[in-house]
């Protein structure tokens, strides 16, 4: 279940709640001009005692506390003022307070994606913007997603591609919401026999695709210094198994989360010597889910912008 | 611009993320096929439970040539002609040699039922009720010795019926529907074998009602498949309905005498109360010292059958002649060599060295290692053309080995009751899960060098790759962290052992 957390985090979580400088991730509505590059590092940490089987949220003597930790290292660059590039690899590990089970830890899944503003256009008392995310993302080390809860990664290629639809008033608040599809390939495991409703005879795992909704409220404070939010974001695969009862969790799994968090930004704008620094800070709670850990999740990073 | 680039992106990830999408095949990929043998004389073989191919009595049949045959032959031929897609379909699944399909489904439950009770609220456990088995936790908990007994009685039974099917197809010579009327072609390669009685028919009922007892809350579904299969026979054209009936009644039968053994062997003991395993335990401290403990939160407090080692065996006459020797105390040098390879292996496992681990898991929820067994011999049985006599009788020898395998390996794990690495080496964490049964000696290790010696005995030129299997399934235990070296090496040799009394029958039962 945490394998699915993990993925999806990587490439919705933290690329969207992580604001880069100017929150340039997927899932926002802002842009980095021409030939400006971004540079990013952000830490999380989460945990969960708590994990949905199926719908039946329960505990496991066995696993106890769960926890992750990500360390992830970002990077985007304007190929012009309306298109963006964004890349970036998360390294992380995992662990658990019960059972003799060891924790898995390493490179996971490189994320890259485009982002395309299509409008923007002032309406009203504010501006009214569309953009396009597609992405895509490959695993980047040999790490084995059929050892859930503890492995970093669902280990299959995923292609997303998103909306983003955003009204911000003259005077800073803002609304957001964006959709996403997200298509996933097949995980190859280190067996060739595993139950899914029914015998499969493959090295190979079916992983789901899923929808990928985000909503968002947030103000822009002090002269556009600091960016406060208040968000919503949900994942829900379209197919996939649930857990048996007391069975471990498998990457076919129809795992689907909804969360609910804070984010807020710092950009030093008025210190000359530090102007493109900003540093960012984020809190969330999973609040339903299915097949997934019920994660708290805390993450700080630092971000820096410049031009080429 | 910003339109074409989205597109262009977008397309690449697409055909980048799925180009290479597997097929992810359900069941063996295997349509029928010319038998590499017919076995003539199968009938006159050895069987297992009955005392010979005529022990079982059917009808004399109609001659070819009667009214109520002709009338039979109308209808297979009315039914060939109006096939529905999904009969078609049941025909192509079925095959020639339906005892490999009855395999897997038994795989199959065995997986979908290897799941371990969960705890109560309140810490303890309830085990699974074979009175209630609907009732959570669900009866049964197909674990490794489980599944090697129902497979072992589900082989059996098919066995012992088909040697009896061959019996009456070369008593009475009754050819098959193709033969008898030419315009007919049946969707199957071409025998000679005789049709009466249907050896699908048999191996349909007797698997029905072997897996109907193994598994009770599948018996719609095992009826519904059965069904299915006896009607398949006549839409492929290969058998009229009084070839079907004659075989469904034997396979009834050789079921009824299978499960009367199964019904004393003892397995209903095997899950021991507290009280029992806590004297087992307690003698096993007051022998050699040490004693295994469940290291579960909460406690499992008793272990997975403890008395699974008194099961009767198929072909080993007293358990205790195939018990190895005590393991090296805890503390003594060697066990600190044993234990010291276990931490090293954890500190740096190679990715080649946590494939093995993984590969040979089968672990809750799979098909437990008879199951891996079972269905690397179904793929030998597919490329080496075997019968479906044949075929029964490799799967009831390598099924007997294997579960006596278990019952030895059982008996040893109760009497030494050694505790597992998680228990003696602080702090210790592993890549698998340490099941809910002592360490010494290792079920992987027993179980697969008991089925490596079979499929030696039956495909020698398989022999060599059968025993690296079997070795390599034991070192995985090792790589997983779960046993000590010592588990492994001495459950292979004891494995090995016990294969050999289910050989010297296999040698005389008239097969060779």
């Amino acid at each position: 279940m945490k394998n699915h957390f993990q993925y999806i985090l990587v490439l919705a979580v933290l690329l969207s709640q992580l604001g880069l400088v100017y929150a340039q991730t997927p899932a926002d509505d802002l842009m980095m001009k021409k030939r400006e590059i971004c540079l990013a590092a952000s830490y999380e940490t989460g945990s969960w005692d708590q994990y949905w089987e199926g719908t039946r949220l329960r505990e496991n003597g066995n696993i106890g506390t769960f926890s992750r930790d990500i360390i992830m290292p970002m990077f985007a660059y304007g190929i012009t003022d309306k298109i963006n590039l964004l890349a970036g690899v998360p390294y992380i590990s995992t662990d658990a307070t019960g059972g003799q089970l060891v924790g898995a830890k390493g490179l996971q899944d490189m994320g890259i994606a485009v982002k395309a503003e299509l409008f923007n256009r002032q309406v009203g008392p504010g501006k009214v913007s569309f953009l396009t995310t597609a992405g895509f993302s490959f695993p980047v080390s040999n790490y084995l997603s059929d050892y859930m809860p503890f492995s970093i990664g669902l280990k299959t290629r995923e292609v997303t591609l998103r909306g983003i639809l955003q009204y911000r008033f003259d005077n800073g608040i803002y609304a957001r919401g964006a959709f996403a599809h997200l298509w996933r390939g097949q995980s190859k495991i280190e067996r060739d026999y595993y139950y899914n409703n029914g015998s499969y005879y493959s090295e190979w795992m079916d992983v789901p695709n899923a929808l990928n909704y985000h909503g968002a409220v947030g103000a822009w404070l002090l002269n556009n210094s600091l960016k406060l939010e208040a968000n919503y974001m949900a994942v829900h695969c379209l197919t996939g198994d649930d857990i048996r009862i007391y069975n471990a969790p498998q990457p076919t799994n129809k795992m689907s989360f909804d969360q609910v968090g804070l984010f807020g930004q710092y950009f030093f704008k008025n210190i000359k010597a530090i102007q493109g620094l900003s540093i960012l800070a984020y809190y969330s709670q999973v609040i339903d889910g299915r097949n997934m850990g019920k994660f708290q999740n805390m993450g700080a990073g630092v971000a820096y912008q410049f031009k080429l | 611009m910003k339109n074409k680039w989205i597109r262009i992106i977008l397309a690449f990830g697409l055909v980048y993320a799925f180009s290479c999408e597997k097929d992810l095949l359900t069941h063996a990929d295997y349509a029928d096929y010319i038998f590499a043998s017919l076995d003539e004389k199968g009938g006159s073989w050895k069987p297992i439970l009955l005392t010979g191919g005529n022990q079982i009595s059917i009808p004399t049949p109609k001659d070819v040539t009667s009214d109520d045959y002709k009338n039979e032959l109308a209808a297979l031929k009315t039914a060939m002609a109006n096939l529905t897609s999904d009969q078609k379909k049941a025909v192509e699944y079925w095959t020639n040699n339906p005892v490999l399909r009855w395999n897997e489904i038994a795989l199959e439950l065995a997986a979908k039922y290897n799941i371990i009770p969960q705890p109560n609220a309140d810490g303890t456990y309830t085990l699974p009720d074979p009175a209630n088995p609907s009732k959570y936790p669900q009866f049964p908990f197909a674990h490794p010795p489980y599944t090697s007994r129902a497979l072992a009685y589900l082989s059996v039974a098919q066995f012992d019926g088909l040697i009896s099917a061959w019996h009456y197809k070369y008593t009475f010579n009754r050819k098959a529907p193709s033969d008898v009327d030419n315009s007919i072609v049946p969707a199957y390669a071409k025998t000679s074998l005789p049709a009466y009685p249907a050896d699908g028919a048999v191996v349909a009922t007797a698997s029905r009602d072997i897996l109907t007892a193994m598994f009770p809350l599948e018996k719609d579904y095992l009826a519904a498949k059965a069904t299915e299969h006896m009607s398949s026979l006549t839409w492929a054209g290969v058998n009229v309905k009084s070839d079907i009936d004659a075989g469904a009644t034997i396979g009834v039968e050789v079921a009824k005498v299978a499960m009367a053994r199964a019904r004393t062997d003892g397995m209903s003991k095997a899950q021991a109360p507290r009280p029992v395993s806590d004297s087992i335990k307690a003698a096993a401290l007051k022998r050699f010292g040490w004693q295994w403990d469940n290291q579960e939160t909460p406690v499992r407090p008793v272990g997975l059958a403890p008395l699974f080692g008194k099961v009767k065996m198929w072909n080993v006459p007293n358990v205790e002649i195939v018990r190895p020797g005590p393991p090296p105390a805890p503390g003594s040098a060697e066990f600190n060599t044993a234990a010291k390879e276990l931490q090293d292996i954890a500190k740096k496992i190679t990715p080649e060295q946590r494939k093995i681990a993984n590969w040979w898991s089968d672990g809750l929820g799979t098909y437990t290692p008879p199951g891996h067994w079972n269905r690397y011999v179904k793929d030998l049985l597919i490329e080496y053309k075997f019968n479906p006599l044949r075929s029964a009788r490799t799967f009831a020898y390598l099924n007997m080995a294997v579960m006596d395998a278990g019952v030895s390996c059982w008996d040893a794990k109760y009497y030494y009751h050694y505790p597992r690495p998680i228990q003696t080496i602080p702090g210790f964490k592993t890549i698998l899960g340490t099941p809910n049964f002592p360490a010494y000696t290792s079920g992987h290790s027993t179980f697969s060098a008991a089925a490596a010696e079979v499929v030696a005995y039956v495909f020698p030129n398989e022999a060599q790759k059968a025993r690296n299997w079997a070795n390599e399934a034991a070192e995985s235990r090792i790589l997983g962290g779960i046993h000590y070296r010592f588990d492994a090496e001495v459950g292979i040799t004891q494995g090995k052992n016990v294969a050999q009394y289910s050989l010297n029958r296999a040698k005389q039962d008239g097969a060779e």
